[in-house]
């Protein structure tokens, strides 16, 4: 690098030191080789900085935003539904899992008479009757909304990004 | 109008689904980010297509962004990946971009002005000029140090270099810059800058 321009354009940059510009500025000053070469410096430093950008089409920001609506619309349903609405359904089916099993587990007569071979005879009868009952058709009624409500979700999302 | 909100604030309302947040982004950055890709492909048509990707990719990947640098370095990183890569498939199709002397064929640049007229022979006309004829890394150091507003450190960052090779690179840019503008204007460079 040739050391008079690097430390003149160091000290236009402003990448001296306090002492290092005082020592340029001294030199420019005094050095009639240094004023030349910083004046020459300084006129095309102006020059880039005033310099023009280039401008894109009027329409590219439109561009840039029909092209990320496009890409948003054509995200699988998969992503699209809202992990909280899939937690939401998983959560509901462990739980009712659990309580069943919680509820079979608690019915079983661990104390019935002679060997158990069997075990689908292991007396928990008393589920027969939630999925014929009340429970079972609550539980229906609720997977159906459930069902309704993402599909509803879905399809507003749709209705916007063709909008 | 072009929104009065910072960078960061602009992001808030993007991640949280305001989509008109993201268009003054765009809007905010667009020239710079289209200036740079001309620094690479050096036509209109294609430079506003990498621009636009690159504002495709940013959006993608904004949720990302973790707030440890400006969004303009974080942006003009993802540009110059997207322009180097091209360049890359480019240079794959056809002969060898590194060969100087052979970097010096400007495709169909066109700045809506005749070149001999008094508005064609402009400052910044014959500048533009000048930096087209530069290698596109040294053309970026320019662009990204004087336009772009972004220091040695950042641009490091943008370029995956050291910040003394970027001072390095913007010294010799500078010097080659120079060298065009006299070798297009002659005599005339010191008027006209």
């Amino acid at each position: 690098m040739s050391t008079i321009e690097e430390k003149l354009w160091d000290y236009i940059d402003g990448n001296c030191t306090p002492q290092e510009a005082d020592a340029v500025k001294m030199l420019i000053e005094t050095d009639e080789v240094y004023r030349k070469k910083y004046n020459e410096l300084q006129v095309l430093n102006s020059a880039i900085v005033g310099m023009e950008e280039d401008e894109p089409s009027m329409a590219f920001t439109y561009n840039v935003m029909e092209c990320i609506r496009a890409e948003e619309a054509s995200v699988p349903l998969k992503a699209r539904v809202d992990r909280r609405i899939i937690w939401g359904i998983s959560l509901f089916f462990i739980l009712t899992i659990a309580v069943m099993l919680v509820y079979a587990l608690s019915t079983i007569k661990l104390s019935a008479p002679g060997k158990l071979t069997d075990y689908t005879k292991v007396p928990v009868s008393q589920l027969n009757g939630l999925f014929t009952g009340p429970i079972g058709k609550g539980f229906l009624f609720f997977d159906m909304v459930m069902g309704l409500f993402v599909m509803d979700k879905v399809l507003r999302r749709r209705g916007m990004s063709k909008g | 109008m072009q929104s009065k909100l910072s960078d960061i604030e602009l992001i808030q309302d993007t991640l949280n689904g305001d989509q008109s947040a993201y268009a003054d982004l765009v809007k905010r950055h667009q020239r710079l980010v289209f200036t740079l890709a001309m620094r690479f492909v050096k036509n209109r048509e294609d430079a506003e297509e990498v621009a636009q990707d690159c504002f495709v990719k940013a959006y993608r990947s904004l949720h990302s962004f973790q707030q440890q640098s400006k969004f303009s370095t974080w942006l003009y990183t993802i540009v110059y990946t997207t322009a180097m890569t091209l360049l890359r498939k480019k240079r794959v199709d056809t002969s060898s971009i590194d060969d100087e002397s052979t970097y010096v064929q400007i495709e169909n640049r066109t700045y809506g002005m005749d070149e001999h007229s008094a508005e064609g022979r402009s400052r910044s006309f014959y500048l533009n000029k000048a930096i087209d004829e530069l290698m596109p890394d040294d053309a970026t150091v320019i662009t990204l140090f004087y336009k772009g507003e972004q220091s040695l450190e950042e641009i490091s960052k943008v370029m995956g270099i050291e910040p003394n090779t970027v001072k390095v690179k913007l010294f010799r840019a500078r010097q080659r810059l120079k060298q065009n503008l006299e070798r297009s204007l002659g005599n005339e460079v010191n008027e006209l800058i």
